[in-house]
């Protein structure tokens, strides 16, 4: 009896080794390195490609036609874009967005670096003040900048109530109302706004430091300035150049700040590459032409990604 | 958009059952084409600054129209202040979001919205008959492509208290006389804040009737050739660079639309152009300074006095999935049984473009709104006398006449800012 139960039961064994072998080599194929890193990033991949590449090529394309809204694509070739090197708007726009950006990174990279290196002393309450220092990367951009609309307010506003009453000037300013001080308050903004994001990063970067290294410096007669200049500034390099070139990235490409607090003017002072392709594509309509500022925008990103590549691909 | 409703009965029964309601409650202008009768419209509209407007339509409308037709009214309120023309430009392009809309700048989306030729002519016939100039925008070669619901009059919105204490008793006649009270005002610390940046309504709804009144358009009629390159456009611009420094807070040359309501509430400027919701703001909030806020038309210049007109007009966006039923419920909210009563409810903020509406009694209401009506007479569009077309937007979405307004007031030579402006001119209209 036994032994006929034993045989009726065989191919059900049989079937379930065969089972566990297939399963087997499966997880065997699947746990390779190569096939495991593939299933890993298709997800993102599949995302990115959705949701920044299509949108992405979809502007190449438009970029290379005459397109308004509803209208036909007509095939332009370089048109657009000789169109835009005849545009005063638009090379406005250029060189505001380089000063924009580039004197936006610099003061952030600096008060970054600070923050961070006050961060890093020991004192009462740091937790706290560590947490409320991400506030302006924390609110949303254009909350925060509608609250900077009442800082800026001529007669109401915190910066001149301060200046006036504090007796450093008899008149406040007009933050908005005068082209150069346009710009001002804006890269005020941004500053203000991307601070937290430098400051945290070498933050990380300063803790990584073996205290060894300024030990050593000091035995050798280093004060405080040359352990800063010699040792930590040093080992930060790598952190700083990362989170600048990022910073620039997002600089160049910023919207919501310009849009909301000033909408690029008084006379295209602070419009930027991004607020003037946005105003041609959906004001406008002229999608065409808006994607043609948006590409323009590309060839500084690529450099930028190229020279990052370049540097972590060095350091590895 | 609009959503079909899921039949639960076979189609012989829901045609016969759907025909007989309609025949009973429905009135005579919805169409008989039942089977696809959609189960919910939606209507999108940038927020009115009048509350009672809005409430009116959510409260006494929408639930009016169910009644009648068994269609639910989606009303999706769109955020004031300039958003609205890319979320419609965006609706366009994708071809989805609602059925039919407040279509600001329709220049730009003509080929996407239906001909409702129909209703306009209807509407028309039965209500005294269309101002003129609205058909400027609502028709395009031969064809009402929006039905024109009214206009946001803008007007020149000042503190008469203060107007008073500087011995001004009657609102200047002409821009002479304003610069003139601007100059008074400002020694006393109350500046005119006239905005002068990149929004959409309170810098347009000045600086171009001035430039009319001074006989001066941007294109000619045809909207072929570039009309501003005149000598009277120096002088306009010179008259704005003295207004501005002399009689201006510095702020407004960067002003977006809702900074000088704000200037204004907040008692730092004496005059500035708006639609009359500083008014209705001061009077909910600010009840004293409600008292003292009063309304005034555009100075006049040597060729006469202008206004801008803010049209709201309404269309139906071909791509939708029953045209007809969006068209159908237009239909009925021009219906002066459902249109009077709205306009109504908005206090008059919302002037229709209809002459039934010259001796309507709610004008008199407030004397301090009554001169609103008068925008409609001499109100013109930005793109007067030009077609308002797609090369008037980019003219307005660049902002290539106020900047030079803003520029010359920032220092670039007079002539040269002209020349600037016409160059972009002459790029934008080929």
């Amino acid at each position: 009896m036994g032994r006929i139960v034993e045989a009726s039961r065989a191919p059900a064994l049989e079937a379930h080794a065969y089972r566990a072998q297939r399963s087997g080599r499966f997880r065997e194929f699947v746990e390779r390195e190569s096939v495991f890193s593939w299933l890993i990033l298709t997800p993102p991949i599949l995302f990115l490609l959705l949701f920044l590449g299509y949108p992405f090529f979809y502007g190449v394309y438009l970029s290379f036609f005459r397109r308004e809204v509803t209208g036909p694509a007509l095939f332009v070739g370089l048109g657009n874009f000789v169109t835009l090197a005849h545009d005063p708007i638009f090379w406005q726009s250029v060189g505001n967005t380089v000063k924009f950006t580039a004197a936006a990174t610099v003061l952030k990279a600096l008060g970054g670096l600070g923050m961070a290196l006050v961060m890093n002393q020991n004192f009462k309450f740091k937790a706290i003040t560590r947490a409320l220092l991400l506030l302006p990367f924390i609110v949303p951009t254009v909350l925060s900048t509608v609250a900077w609309q009442w800082i800026y307010d001529p007669g109401l506003g915190l910066f001149n109530r301060l200046l006036v009453t504090s007796g450093l000037t008899r008149t406040g300013f007009s933050w908005l109302g005068n082209p150069t001080m346009a710009m001002i308050s804006v890269i005020i903004v941004n500053t203000w706004r991307g601070l937290p994001f430098f400051g945290i990063s070498i933050l990380a970067g300063l803790q990584t430091i073996p205290v060894e290294q300024h030990e050593s410096a000091t035995i050798d007669g280093a004060g405080t300035w040359d352990r800063f200049r010699h040792v930590t500034l040093p080992s930060l390099l790598p952190v700083i150049f990362i989170v600048t070139t990022f910073s620039v990235i997002l600089t160049f490409f910023d919207f919501q700040l310009v849009y909301v607090l000033t909408g690029g003017g008084p006379a295209n002072s602070t419009h930027l590459m991004a607020t003037y392709a946005y105003s041609l594509s959906m004001g406008a309509g002229q999608m065409g032409l808006g994607s043609a500022v948006a590409l323009s925008m590309v060839p500084v990103l690529g450099l930028l990604l190229v020279l990052l590549t370049w540097y972590v691909r060095k350091e590895d | 958009m609009a959503k079909p409703a899921q039949p639960k009965t076979g189609r012989r029964d829901f045609l016969k059952l759907t025909a007989g309601a309609a025949g009973i409650v429905g009135a005579p202008w919805i169409t008989k084409k039942v089977e696809a009768k959609p189960s919910t419209i939606v209507f999108a509209r940038e927020s009115s600054y009048v509350k009672n407007f809005d409430e009116h339509f959510q409260k006494v409308l929408i639930p009016a129209y169910q009644k009648a037709t068994g269609i639910k009214i989606d009303y999706q309120i769109q955020a004031a202040g300039g958003s609205a023309v890319p979320q419609l430009v965006s609706m366009v392009e994708n071809k989805s979001g609602a059925d039919l809309a407040w279509v600001q700048q329709e220049w730009l989306y003509r080929d996407a919205l239906v001909d409702v030729s129909d209703i306009a002519e209807a509407v028309g016939k039965e209500q005294g008959g269309w101002y003129d100039e609205i058909k400027l925008l609502s028709v395009d070669n031969g064809k009402w492509k929006s039905i024109p619901q009214a206009n946001i009059g803008q007007l020149m919105v000042y503190r008469k208290d203060w107007f008073d204490e500087a011995g001004i008793k009657q609102f200047p006649d002409t821009w002479d006389e304003f610069l003139e009270a601007g100059i008074k005002l400002k020694a006393k610390g109350h500046p005119f804040g006239m905005s002068m940046g990149h929004g959409f309504a309170d810098n347009y709804s000045w600086l171009y009737p001035l430039l009319w009144s001074y006989g001066v358009t941007v294109m000619d009629k045809a909207g072929k050739k570039v009309a501003l390159d005149s000598n009277e456009t120096v002088k306009v611009v010179e008259y704005v660079k003295r207004l501005y420094k002399e009689a201006c807070i510095e702020d407004c040359i960067g002003w977006l639309d809702p900074h000088n309501n704000k200037a204004f509430l907040t008692s730092q400027i004496s005059c500035t152009n708006n639609a009359y919701s500083i008014m209705v703001s001061a009077k909910r909030d600010l009840p004293d300074m409600g008292k003292v806020i009063d309304h005034a038309l555009n100075p006049k210049g040597p060729a006469g006095r202008f206004h801008s007109l803010v049209p709201v007009t309404h269309g139906v966006f071909a791509y939708g999935p029953d045209p007809q039923a969006a068209k159908d419920f237009l239909r009925w909210i021009m219906d002066p049984k459902q249109y009077r009563p709205w306009i109504s409810s908005g206090d008059m903020y919302f002037a229709p473009y209809l002459h039934a509406f010259d001796k309507f009694p709610d004008w008199d209401i407030e004397p301090r709104v009554k001169p609103f009506q008068k925008v409609l007479e001499t109100g013109k569009l930005t793109s007067w006398p030009a077609p308002a077309n797609r090369a008037h937007g980019a003219v307005i979405n660049r902002w290539i006449v106020i900047d030079m307004f803003t520029k010359a007031c920032t220092g670039t030579p007079t002539k040269t800012a002209i020349a600037e402006a016409v160059t972009q001119l002459k790029q934008i209209y080929g």
